[in-house]
């Protein structure tokens, strides 16, 4: 099997709980920082340490506000985020049909 | 070399998706559309003056499909321009979450189409019945489109509840409308709503695509 596609694999994008993450944002415009925390049923730190990481990786960006004069933190995915996503998605639909083999 | 893995992580990705996504088509325009309609239709509605009840039933049974019509051709357009799928996940789950409340709406109009009052004006008596369940819809589709198709779905159920207690109210005192005043209501009400929450969409949807 072609080893490349593994080589190319975007690490910050493959990881257990980043990738959920990287989910919720391609199919959504802008997701709360409390909504993304209840869909994943992730911790209050183990979602920040994720976005932190992504947040580095220049693949989601943050923004803050308040709403009913609560803070509020939205995420949103950054058009290089979206961009390394489809690369991923595209990576591994590439392994899969590797792994078929030709038809 | 293992590949479940990929595989697993493309499902765990589009589950996610599916998921979260939301109805994306811009549904100002949409809603402009069936407010026009729905008042171009009450006017038509007091200028024909159908009094009984089959015909008159019947000829908002079928204004609310021309406008079914007009918002499916106009969100296919939507999705036609952007190629993607007109029944993408996003729009299944919004007519899974309205069919209830219209099948409800559809089915509580029939006794008054097959009863052939002549008397009773039934769409003055089936107007606060359809808006609640007009309202049930558009808060239950508002849970997959964006915030304010609740409070608009809201804003029918309390209003439907308010016209039913002045009907009765107004029946108590021998009070009624005209068939001319209620196809105008008719018109106004579900005419008016769409128009003005569709202008005020328009003037906050950026773009063709609410994302």
């Amino acid at each position: 099997m072609n080893p490349k596609p593994f080589l190319q694999i975007d690490r910050v994008i493959h990881e257990k709980g980043r990738l959920p993450i990287m989910s919720l944002l391609a199919a959504a415009t802008d997701m709360s920082f409390t909504e993304m925390r209840d869909t994943l049923k992730m911790t209050d730190g183990n979602l920040s340490m994720h976005l932190k990481t992504l947040q580095e990786a220049g693949f989601v960006a943050l923004a803050k506000s308040y709403r009913r004069q609560r803070p509020l933190t939205t995420c949103m995915l950054t058009p290089a985020g979206r961009k390394a996503f489809a690369a991923y998605i595209d990576l591994l639909e590439q392994i899969v049909r590797e792994a078929r083999g030709p038809k | 070399m293992h590949t479940d893995w990929a595989l697993e992580n493309l499902k765990t990705i589009r589950t996610l998706m599916e998921r979260t996504a939301v109805y994306r088509r811009a549904m100002g325009p949409v809603m402009v559309v069936v407010g026009v309609t729905g008042l171009a239709a009450g006017a038509l509605g007091a200028f024909l003056n159908l009094t009984p009840a089959l015909p008159n039933v019947g000829y908002w049974i079928g204004v609310a499909v021309v406008c079914l019509l007009e918002a499916c051709w106009m969100i296919r357009r939507q999705a036609l321009k952007d190629a993607e799928s007109f029944w993408s996940p996003p729009m299944r789950r919004v007519m899974q979450a309205v069919a209830p409340a219209f099948f409800a709406g559809a089915v509580a109009g029939l006794p008054f189409v097959f009863l052939r009052w002549e008397t009773v004006n039934a769409v003055l008596l089936l107007m606060p019945a359809w808006m609640v369940f007009y309202g049930f819809a558009m808060h239950s589709a508002g849970f997959f489109m964006p915030r304010g198709f609740k409070l608009f779905g809201w804003g029918f159920v309390l209003g439907g509840v308010g016209v039913f207690a002045a009907i009765i109210l107004g029946a108590k005192d021998g009070f009624w409308l005209s068939n001319q005043t209620v196809n105008w209501l008719m018109g106004g009400i579900f005419g008016g709503a769409h128009l003005a929450y569709g202008l005020y969409l328009l003037f906050t949807e950026n773009g063709g695509n609410a994302s």
